[in-house]
């Protein structure tokens, strides 16, 4: 079943810290967003694996905005 | 003298610079994004461009929209404010290169003392004390360790074109791999960030205070210094309160600050204003750190002691005209403060964007209270920049009088929407320790284990 990663807080993508295939664990960061200078760590919701990033570095975001599909 | 000036920032610094502005006579030329179309200084502005979407990369620090809303405006000078684009020397060379005035020091000196490898080993050739450590960027984590085992732990790895809390890591011990995964880590932020994975090291200076000097230097050989500011109030390195003068600066230690100051600021060249930083440790003995160089946030500070409005100086050397004041003319009277309101959690630093929904504070345009700000109530504070709301100096014949009108001028904002750091300001200014002037740069962890 897919779930998808969301963003937390609303900001710039500072950075993907997995890639594509890779397998992450419930609590693991995944991305990090930076709001107003300060880097905030996304962390996974679940167990799985990342089969989508949707975003890349500098996009902006907002909070519920899918950045990762995991299956 | 410079006709119209386009300010490529946003924020506050905006209307402080118009404010100088419409006094000389200059016409303005506002920029902004996307996220900022709304704000109201731009109305305050002659003219107003949008130079790209949200995202800073392609807006603020985007050299190639902001060079093309000067041409379209017709504006013949720069001026950077702080933060974005304003230490970058290939901003400043397109500035001058498209036959504008930039409003700072040359391109060729901002390329220089980008390394701080470089303003060590000037300093240290002039006899001015830096902190000590490497003053050539280390080879190998084997020298870092090298370093460690003879001078101690901790030691501080620093990136040569670091900034603004970045690229820094403390080393405690060399256990575990520690040494070359500092290394590892700072070497790849350095050429991700700062296109220079060279760091070089510091040691940790003992109960650290932040003291400043600003400086003015004209194309003339005039230098003068303005006097020191206390900024050892600093969260995650960014700074919170600031104060003039010092309480722990005496006079014999503000005249060698200014006898370094004056031997770096010819040493380099520079032309413009500027800020001289230093570290003070327990024992009384100072360090040169780095140079700003920049207008910074905290300048109010230094115009309500000595009496100067900064800015126009900036536009008058940058226009090619002498200082008219000298050293002898400079007068420092009283005491000034300064707190910076950020949207942020006041317990925690937590960033807290969004709008503001309901605004009240006090007019503050006296000369003994001024609140420069971009604060509009139903404004939108963006998620994508610096957090800093507002910043309120006051003024008074004594530190205590200055310290208490700061008090009651933020206990009288109410600021809805968005949450702010005026309760944790609060605090401090109301401490013991900031009462009795006994404090250093970690003041903040304290007052926060404290509350928990």
């Amino acid at each position: 079943m897919e779930k998808t990663i969301n963003a937390h807080m609303p900001g710039l993508v500072a950075r993907v810290v997995v890639k594509e295939g890779e397998s992450v664990v419930k609590g693991q960061e995944v991305a990090v967003i930076n709001c107003m200078k300060t880097e905030l760590s996304v962390e996974s919701p679940y167990d799985g694996t990342v089969k989508k990033i949707l975003v890349a570095e500098w996009d902006e975001m907002e909070v519920d905005k899918p950045m990762i599909i995991l299956e | 003298m410079i006709k119209k000036l386009l300010i490529a920032n946003r924020g506050e610094i905006v209307p402080r610079i118009i404010r100088t502005c419409h006094k000389l006579g200059i016409e303005t030329v506002a920029v902004y994004s996307e996220a900022d179309k709304n704000a109201f200084y731009l109305q305050l502005a002659d003219e107003a461009r949008l130079i790209g979407p949200a995202n800073p990369v392609k807006s603020y620090l985007n050299i190639d929209a902001i060079i093309d809303a000067a041409e379209k405006s017709g504006a013949d000078a720069v001026h950077p404010g702080y933060g974005f684009l304003s230490e970058n020397a290939s901003f400043a060379g397109a500035v001058a290169s498209s036959g504008r005035t930039w409003v700072g020091p040359s391109p060729e000196v901002l390329k220089a003392i980008e390394s701080k490898c470089y303003c060590r080993d000037l300093a240290t050739k002039i006899d001015v004390p830096v902190v000590p450590g490497t003053v050539k960027p280390v080879q190998d984590p084997d020298e870092i360790r090298r370093f460690g085992f003879q001078f101690g732990f901790p030691i501080i790895l620093k990136l040569d074109k670091g900034g603004g809390g970045k690229g820094i890591e403390i080393i405690s011990g060399q256990g575990q791999g520690q040494v070359r995964q500092a290394y590892e880590r700072l070497s790849r932020i350095g050429q991700l960030a700062f296109a220079s994975s060279d760091c070089y090291i510091e040691i940790k200076v003992d109960q650290p205070r932040h003291i400043e000097i600003q400086f003015m230097a004209d194309g003339h050989g005039n230098i003068v210094c303005l006097g020191e500011r206390e900024c050892s109030i600093q969260r995650r390195y960014q700074k919170i309160i600031e104060e003039s003068p010092s309480t722990v600066v005496t006079e014999n230690d503000r005249k060698n600050l200014y006898q370094y100051t004056t031997g770096l600021v010819r040493a380099m060249n520079y032309q413009g204003a500027g800020t001289m930083e230093f570290l003070r440790a327990g024992d009384g003995k100072y360090f040169f750190m780095e140079i700003n160089a920049r207008l910074q946030v905290e300048h109010p500070v230094t115009e309500f002691v000595a009496g100067l409005d900064i800015v126009e100086c900036q536009l008058r050397i940058a226009s090619g005209g002498r200082l008219e004041v000298d050293q002898d003319d400079i007068r420092l009277s009283g005491h000034a403060v300064e707190a910076r309101v950020y949207a942020e959690d006041p317990a925690t630093f937590f960033p807290s964007p969004g709008q503001i929904t309901k605004l009240r504070f006090p007019p503050g345009d006296a000369e003994w209270l001024r609140i420069d700000h971009a604060l509009e109530e139903g404004g939108v504070v963006p998620p994508y920049y610096d957090p800093l709301l507002a910043k309120v100096i006051t003024w008074g014949r004594s530190r205590s009088e200055a310290v208490q009108l700061l008090k009651d001028t933020l206990s009288s904002f109410d600021i809805q929407g968005v949450k702010t750091t005026i309760p944790i300001n609060l605090d401090i200014i109301s401490s013991s320790e900031f009462i009795e002037g006994s404090f250093n740069t970690s003041f903040i962890e304290k007052i926060q284990q404290k509350k928990n």
